[in-house]
């Protein structure tokens, strides 16, 4: 029998994604985080000699970072099919521009829960505990699905409107930095940090996807879990309207 | 130039009819109009070709005709339906190569592989395929090799064969032979004359007028939005019917005063085409203007370098439409 439009979609972006030199940056990279960061800072903060506590603090963190790396995925995968001729011709097949684009927001939420569950193998293997209830896993799964839909349409949205190669790139590079180290993902958010500085990492939405996850992680849920998963939400309905809009508009090549 | 280029559209029954277009326009700006008031049918089972300069409408037109724009104006049906309304049952149908590259970030036997499964076949017809295609465009070396890392010619025959792992009624070929060689092309086109007997539809783009004579049923030359010409290809020769074209190149001495004083010397039964050592020449009577041109040429001190009399081409009949269109725009 075959397959459904959307799962034979999906199944083509995960096939196209992953050769080596994307396996290697999409999972390699957060995964040498893990463990380089893990341990240097851990060494730094003076923990304790395993580098556990650390460990524990960083490994939710970099859990939520693939959901950074899963947006990426999904802007990259629509950038390179207009550039590189695939979205006309998909197009010109069997496909619907709506399966095309939710099987890039598939791919991205894929790419994103596989990355996260590796990571977590990761953990497990550098620490020897992982959580098992099953709320908290809910928890964590379910917030690295929006965080996945929230960057992967913000991805799609940059690769809708940027033309150059040399402009998506540069930009592309600039979000995950900015995404990446002004969150809560590698430490926690201290009323000791400038002003300006604590106000980007609280509008950041991957400090809610961070916050959310480690909540999950170590048991430590709490009501402003909640509130920050609401505002992740409504954020990404926003976002997801706006990246939408700007690819049912956009071009189908870069002719 | 004869007059009425475009044969009357005969009335086909609707079984037969494959894409029929009315009075379509087209504009990407609001002001100009890539195409503009075009008019045709494809008959079930024929080649159909597409002629015209870059920028024509061409490409415009193979969008349309795939769903990928929506004309501004006019009636559109391919395989009897509207293709805003019924886009996607219309892809399904269909096959398109289109003019630019496309590919997938894998091996040439991998895009092959992923276009089977986007077109739904099952493994084991869709290894079947793979290995027919990859043997039949000359592919079975280059197999494990990554589609980018090709050459261009071997690209477009991924670009090809890819298009021959589903079935179609109606293939569209936006120029699929540039950049092959001689025996590839000749091998692409066998291909898919062999593809028409077995009941398929193609509308095909080129610039190659050869091809174009040597695949097409029937063809369209459209310039500026506008169908110049349509008819079946012998039949558009016979448009110039009983002439023959000279190609004449010139050296020695300053050839213009030779060039301008060429039409009046072989008078109104010859038109003339000239640029700065050639000339190209129609006329009704090749032997008087021969002897006319060899006569000039003693005259004026002019060397001959090269002289041919030939029956007219697809490519003539192609540049006299355009040429002659030019002259109207010119005179209006």
């Amino acid at each position: 029998m075959a397959l459904p439009n959307l799962l034979r979609l999906i199944y083509r972006n995960i096939i196209v994604n992953t050769d080596p030199g994307s396996l290697v940056i999409l999972v390699g990279l957060p995964g040498m985080y893990l463990v380089f960061f893990g341990f240097g800072f851990q060494s730094l903060a003076g923990g304790s000699a395993s580098g556990t506590s650390y460990l524990s603090f960083l490994t939710p963190g970099i859990m939520a970072f693939q959901v950074v790396m899963a947006g990426t995925v999904g802007g990259s995968m629509l950038w390179a099919d207009r550039r590189w001729g695939m979205l006309a011709q998909l197009l010109s097949g069997p496909f619907t521009r709506l399966e095309y684009l939710l099987g890039i927001m598939l791919t991205s939420m894929a790419f994103g829960l596989g990355g996260s569950l590796v990571m977590l193998g990761v953990a497990f293997v550098l620490i020897g505990s992982i959580p098992t209830h099953a709320f908290a896993l809910a928890v964590i799964f379910g917030t690295i699905v929006v965080g996945s839909i929230f960057f992967g349409a913000m991805m799609l949205l940059l690769a809708a409107l940027v033309k150059s190669n040399t402009a998506y790139n540069s930009i592309q590079i600039l979000l995950i930095f900015v995404v990446n180290f002004a969150s809560t993902v590698f430490y926690p958010l201290s009323s000791r940090l400038p002003l300006v500085l604590r106000v980007l990492f609280e509008v950041n939405p991957l400090t809610y996807v961070a916050d959310a996850v480690r909540g999950g992680y170590t048991g430590s849920l709490d009501l402003t879990d909640g509130y920050q998963l609401v505002v992740l939400l409504v954020e990404t309905t926003i976002v997801l309207a706006f990246a939408v809009r700007a690819y049912l508009r956009s071009d189908l090549s870069y002719e | 130039m004869p007059a009425v280029p475009v044969r009357p559209t005969v009335t086909l029954p609707a079984e037969e009819i494959a894409i029929s277009a009315e009075n379509l326009r087209h504009t990407y700006d609001r002001r100009h109009f890539a195409l503009d008031g075009v008019g045709f049918t494809v008959r079930r089972g024929e080649v159909f070709g597409l002629l015209g300069r870059n920028g024509a409408g061409k490409s415009t037109l193979i969008k349309a005709m795939t769903t990928l724009i929506q004309p501004t104006s006019g009636t559109l049906r391919v395989l009897g339906m509207d293709p805003a309304r019924d886009g996607q049952q219309i892809r399904q149908r269909i096959g398109v190569v289109q003019q630019a590259e496309s590919f997938d970030f894998t091996t040439v036997e991998g895009n092959l592989n992923i276009y089977g499964v986007l077109w739904g076949l099952p493994k084991s017809e869709r290894v079947r395929r793979r290995e027919q295609l990859l043997s039949r465009f000359d592919l079975t070396e280059i197999r494990r090799r990554r589609a980018f890392d090709i050459s261009g010619g071997q690209k477009r025959r991924v670009q090809v064969a890819r298009e021959f792992m589903h079935d179609m009624e109606i293939l569209f070929l936006d120029e699929p032979t540039v950049g092959l060689d001689v025996i590839m092309r000749r091998t692409l086109l066998d291909s898919i004359r062999a593809e028409v007997r077995r009941g398929l539809t193609v509308v095909f783009t080129t610039h190659n007028l050869e091809e174009a004579d040597y695949l097409c049923d029937r063809v369209a030359v459209i310039d500026e939005g506008h169908i110049l010409l349509l008819d079946e290809v012998e039949n558009l020769k016979r448009l110039y019917g009983g002439k023959k074209t000279i190609d004449i190149t010139v050296g020695g001495k300053d050839p213009a005063p030779f060039f301008a004083r060429l039409p009046e010397a072989l008078g109104g039964g010859s038109s003339v085409r000239t640029n700065a050592s050639s000339a190209v020449i129609l006329t009704d009577d090749p032997k008087q203007a021969l002897a006319t041109i060899v006569e000039l040429s003693r005259s004026l001190g002019v060397q001959i370098e090269w002289l041919n009399v030939r029956t007219n081409t697809l490519e003539d009949v192609f540049l006299r439409s355009v040429r002659h269109r030019e002259g109207e725009n010119g005179a209006a």
